[in-house]
């Protein structure tokens, strides 16, 4: 056989360059259909309405927010084009973008700003009712600027890192008449962004096309975006590999696949662009149960679990050890690793437990507890299980007991029908968004995600309120730093594993995570190498 | 006329059933841990109390059960399914939706199911005790006890997969806009792991009732008479035999009209159709109990229909007509 | 007896209960061959049959031993194979046998309600009980009895039907027996045989529900049974297909035990069908 002919070689090379990730300096091809990996369909489209990940995947592409992230998780403005803010912490005002239609051609100003800051963020959106629950009005001096007013300070920075996410505009003209909730827009949503919405079929596909009076001139470059809906985990993986699929968003296929098409050269399977999205495996406990109630007996619990071991035996490449509510990847409140932490020690569990009264009695068993799991993630029912076999060690039987989503919700928080938890906590960029709640007293009984233990500590509660309305950055970096202290101290839950969503993409997708938010992002700037 | 007025009566000696079921779902549902408003906050992945509360009172979960019952049966009567949680929609247009789907999946399982346990059924009675009666009925129990779910997954692997001869799932490429014969194509190349998946089990059913109802006919005497009479052996099965022996296949496909769409649950959750069946889990995941009685009320006729139109069937092939004195 | 030697002789028979014997020993022998928790972390998860000596078929993903699975798990679906069937025929017999013997209004009333259960899709109120009443191994147990007991309630009432109009039970009533010897002691046994052959499918059908189940991730997580290990497959299907093929054989091979041991039965119990006649 004689070797590789000049053009062969030529071909050959063209294609190893190509087969390097995103280089600047291709200039984007026009045109294409982008597919997408569709798991769990929302029951609306709608941004404006309902946060979540799963809302944004599709709606954001549609709809746009005031502001984005920029490549280095910095907000840069969207709709809005600049913002400045009073020294109290009480107004803040943004000078809209010019220029900007709607779909259906009608023109964007601070009216629809208002309505929907006013309506929409502030009576119905999850999140949204609790970050402007001190917005008293929004004024519109002019067309094109929106005045934010509070009654009580709000941090420029947490309006700011929230906004991306809580902060997406809907047509006031479209949504003004009628029950806002019941509006069809909400399954076919009119917006400012890159895309057009053409059609939702319920359980196969949405697609968007290309929107030609994009503000943002020359984009987007590709032709349409298709969502595919595909629930079964393993058959997404395989319309991945058939090339029916070219993205797969927020970890939604098993770690398996992550980790084998990992080693596909035509995949890249990559954390990169989820910086935003960073997640913490929860182990929470319920006071009530007074066996629990003794710290000592928590303490010994953490102490019973191998985490770098469950990490690199089960989790692959995508998790690490946590250190704390707070994650690493938030650079403004990471307090850094030095809190307290529950190294793997199984001798000294047995001692903690000794000494908290609960000896070994018949067969080595101690006391038994009932373990709620999550039922939406892989990670948490191998997790579960791991605790399982672990504790089993250390003299503890523990019962799993299943249910489903709407089941756990309310066996867990309302309820309280549970010893031990384990869920996810989501970070939505700034712990008083987020994650404060979980340890904050006064949530009422039914409420998800908030601490429902049977615990109260006043200080800790105290440093939260603190910090929630603190104006000054670095004296609120400290309150939290102290905050993470006192929880960690004294674990009325731990969150000892930290994992940022994994994208997987076909390598013909360019220009693909280039934000620290980018599957909930615009995509104006999205292309296909052929 | 007649057919007409017979549904009719059918119907309305079903009706008794027919409440029992609805609203025997009901109230068990409200047993249920968790309503709709949960499910929702799981989906969305978070959420505060005063969204809770208003959700709840949007989806008129704040009235008492008694009155939502009552209120359902109400809607009921006057053939309103009432109004989706999940999608927005009312149930009788996301079920229209769905419904297409799951009848050509059923349709084409049991299509496939019935004539080829037909054909395999009258080999194996033909050569009975012989190899191929020997390795049909192996093959036969084999289909019968393997788990239908591990079948489709493994289908996927080697036939989409490994061999990329059929799609991976969904029901047509929607990344192309086909019409007419290539339309048409595009959908069947789609339904041909499903199908064989879904039907297996009933083709090892159908295929041993085939075979033992075949094997009972052809004992009989006029099967003797007729042989006697000198016609031909396939003359003898193809006219006489054949139709006695069908009956008990035909009335299965009555009985196991139901445990198709129990069946079509898990197939089209392996394959991603957007069927009846895959709507019915997400209800009972998301509580949406309009929906899943929706569902339940239209299966239930659809039975019921399936039923009707077999005993017709069953009345045309009856031996009264065929030689048997 | 003439149907035990009936029974015997048929081959499919012979093979089928050589299978099911196999399995129980399996599950009463497990202790022996696998003591301690085969549900506790016994090393490296997804090791391949033949990888390590120590795990002739592998571990699985959360690193647990597959054969002490296989072994311990095999008790575990025959017991829920039992149960669900003894509870589906013992409630479809008393409902066929009331149907059947007293017919009238009683018999409408309670064909009413075997057909609401068998027009619902089983595996859908299976669905609908698991949500409400939880994912123990009990209630699932239970759950799968009670949507499999309307055929066994109308073949028993076919039978009562047919058994009622004849002479012993004339004579019976005429010496003033009461109905409930009736039922029990003369009709009843008479009735059994098809049912008992019956029970075979259920047994089956039962088994597949539970591993329909333990696929989407319903059934109980604390017991090793081999559909819970077929769900725990799943996410490894690809690559690690030993996880869920080889519960999945062992389910196939016990359900083909099953449905010949039932073969064998109905070709004992009925001689006019038995093929070649």
């Amino acid at each position: 056989m004689t070797g590789p002919t000049r053009r062969e070689m030529l071909v050959l090379g063209a294609g190893a360059m190509l087969a390097v990730p995103a280089m600047a300096q291709e200039t984007p091809r026009r045109g294409g259909v982008l597919t997408v990996h569709f798991a769990t369909e929302q029951r609306i489209l709608n941004p404006s309405l309902q946060a979540s990940t799963g809302v944004y995947i599709v709606g954001g592409k549609i709809q746009e927010a005031l502001l984005d992230l920029d490549a280095e998780g910095r907000p840069v403005g969207v709709l809005a084009e600049s913002w400045e803010s009073a020294p109290d912490g009480l107004t803040h005002t943004f000078r809209l973008r010019r220029g900007v239609t709607w779909h259906d051609g009608r023109p964007f100003t601070s009216a629809d700003v208002q309505f929907t800051a006013m309506e929409m963020w502030k009576k119905i959106l999850n999140y949204g009712t609790t970050l402007q629950q001190f917005l008293t009005e929004v004024q519109t001096p002019d067309p094109h600027t929106a005045v934010f007013k509070y009654s009580r300070p709000m941090p420029q920075g947490l309006l700011l890192r929230a906004l991306p996410d809580l902060g997406y505009v809907s047509p006031k003209h479209v949504f003004e008449t009628g029950d806002i909730r019941q509006n069809p827009a909400n399954t076919a949503p009119i917006g400012t962004g890159p895309f057009r919405f053409v059609q939702y079929e319920r359980g196969q596909f949405i697609i968007a096309e290309r929107n030609p009076n994009y503000w943002r001139e020359g984009m987007p470059y590709l032709d349409r975006v298709v969502w595919r809906v595909v629930g079964d985990r393993a058959a997404a993986a395989a319309q991945m590999e058939a090339g029916q699929i070219l993205f797969s968003p927020y970890s939604s296929l098993t770690i398996a696949d992550l980790q084998r098409l990992g080693r596909d050269p035509r995949f890249e399977v990559t954390t990169r662009g989820n910086e935003g999205n960073v997640r913490t495996n929860t182990l929470e406990f319920n006071f009530r149960n007074p066996v629990l109630a003794d710290i000592r007996v928590r303490r010994a619990i953490a102490h019973a679990l191998n985490v770098p071991f469950f990490i690199e035996n089960f989790l692959g490449p995508f998790a690490k050890p946590g250190t704390g509510p707070i994650p690493s990847v938030s650079t403004d409140y990471y307090p850094g690793p030095d809190v307290p932490q529950y190294p793997y020690d199984p001798a000294l569990a047995n001692r903690l437990l000794d000494e908290a009264g609960q000896r070994r009695g018949q067969g080595g068993l101690r006391f038994a507890l009932r373990l709620l799991p999550a039922p939406w993630g892989e990670d948490i029912a191998l997790w579960a299980t791991f605790i399982q076999q672990s504790l089993q060690q250390v003299g503890i039987r523990i019962e799993i007991v299943r249910n489903d989503a709407a089941g756990y919700l309310r066996s867990v928080y309302r309820d309280h029908a549970f010893d031990l938890a384990t869920g996810w906590h989501q970070y939505r960029s700034d712990p008083a968004v987020s994650t404060t709640v979980w340890y904050r007293s006064g949530s009422p009984v039914g409420a998800p995600w908030t601490n429902q233990w049977g615990w109260k500590d006043d200080r800790i509660d105290a440093l939260i309120d603190a910090a929630a309305t603190e104006v000054d950055p670095a004296k609120r970096r400290a309150l939290y730093a102290e905050f993470v202290r006192a929880v960690q101290t004294e674990l009325p839950l731990w969150m000892p594993i930290e994992q940022i969503f994994v994208s997987v993409f076909n390598r013909r997708v360019r220009n693909a995570g280039n934000n620290p938010r980018w599957a909930s992002s615009s995509w104006h700037d999205t292309w296909l190498a052929s | 006329m007649r057919i007409l007025r017979l549904a009719g009566r059918r119907l309305a000696a079903s009706l008794p059933t027919l409440l029992i079921i609805l609203a025997g779902m009901f109230l068990l549902l409200q047993l249920a841990p968790g309503d709709t408003v949960d499910a929702l906050m799981a989906q969305i992945g978070g959420g505060d109390a005063a969204f809770a509360a208003e959700m709840r009172r949007f989806y008129g979960l704040d009235a008492g059960v008694p009155a939502q019952l009552w209120n359902y049966l109400s809607r009921l009567a006057t053939l309103d399914l009432g109004h989706s949680a999940i999608y927005g929609k009312s149930v009788a247009t996301v079920i229209l939706e769905r419904l297409p789907a799951t009848l050509l999946l059923m349709v084409s399982a049991l299509s496939f199911a019935f004539s080829f346990g037909l054909v395999l059924g009258v080999i194996a009675a033909r050569r009975v005790n012989r190899w191929p009666d020997t390795l049909i009925s192996t093959l036969g129990l084999i289909f019968y006890a393997t788990p239908s779910f591990w079948f489709g997954l493994m289908a996927i692997v080697v036939f989409s997969v490994h061999l990329q001869w059929l799609p991976a799932g969904g029901l047509s490429d929607i990344t192309r806009s086909l019409s007419g014969l290539a339309a048409v194509v595009d959908v069947a190349r789609h339904l041909v792991l499903p199908t064989l998946t879904l039907g297996l089990i009933f083709l090892a059913i159908y295929l041993r009732i085939m075979r033992a109802s075949m094997l009972e006919v052809l004992s009989l005497d006029f099967v003797r008479t007729a042989r006697a009479k000198g016609l031909s052996e396939t003359r003898v099965v193809a006219r006489h035999v054949l139709r006695n022996a069908m009956l008990p296949m035909v009335t299965l496909i009555g009985l196991q009209a139901g445990t198709m769409l129990g069946g079509s649950v898990v197939v089209e959750s392996v394959f991603a159709l957007p069927g009846l069946g895959r709507l019915a889990y997400e209800s009972v995941v998301q509580r949406d109990l309009n929906t899943l009685l929706g569902i339940i009320f239209v299966s239930a006729l659809l039975v019921i229909a399936i039923n009707f139109l077999v005993d017709i069937l069953y009345a045309r092939l009856d031996p009264r007509i065929s030689a048997e004195e | 007896m003439r149907a035990l030697r009936a029974f015997l002789r048929s081959p499919a028979a012979v093979i089928g209960s050589v299978i099911l014997l196999a399995v129980l020993v399996m599950g009463v022998s497990a202790h022996w061959f696998y003591p301690g928790d085969p549900l506790g972390l016994a090393g490296r998860p997804l090791q391949w049959p033949g990888q390590n000596p120590r795990f002739p078929l592998g571990t699985d993903p959360s690193g647990r031993d597959i054969a002490a699975q296989l072994f311990h798990g095999a008790r575990v679906s025959l017991l829920i194979g039992f149960v669900a069937t003894a509870i589906a025929a013992l409630i479809g017999i008393a409902i066929g046998a009331l149907a059947g013997f007293y017919g009238g209004a009683v018999d409408t009333a309670l064909m009413r309600v075997t057909e609401a259960f068998q027009t619902v899709p089983n595996f859908l109120l299976l669905l609908v009980l698991v949500a409400v009443f939880g994912s123990t191994i009990e209630t699932v147990t239970i759950a799968i009895g009670i949507v499999s007991w309307p055929p066994v309630a109308r073949l028993t009432r076919a039978e009562f039907l047919t058994l009622r109009t004849r002479d012993f039970v004339q004579a019976c009533r005429v010496q003033g027996l009461s109905d409930a010897h009736l039922i029990l002691r003369e009709v009843l046994p008479n009735a059994l045989p098809p049912v008992i052959v019956y029970a075979s499918v259920v047994m089956a059908v039962a088994i597949l529900l539970e591993s329909a189940l333990a696929f989407l991730q319903l059934s109980d997580p604390n017991v090793p049974s081999w559909g819970n290990l077929i769900g725990l497959g799943r996410n490894v299907l690809r690559t690690e297909w030993y996880v869920s093929a080889i519960p999945g054989v062992a389910i196939l091979l016990t359900i083909l035990g099953v449905s010949l041991v039932g073969q064998g039965l109905n070709d004992a119990l009925n001689p006019r069908l038995a093929s070649g006649r």
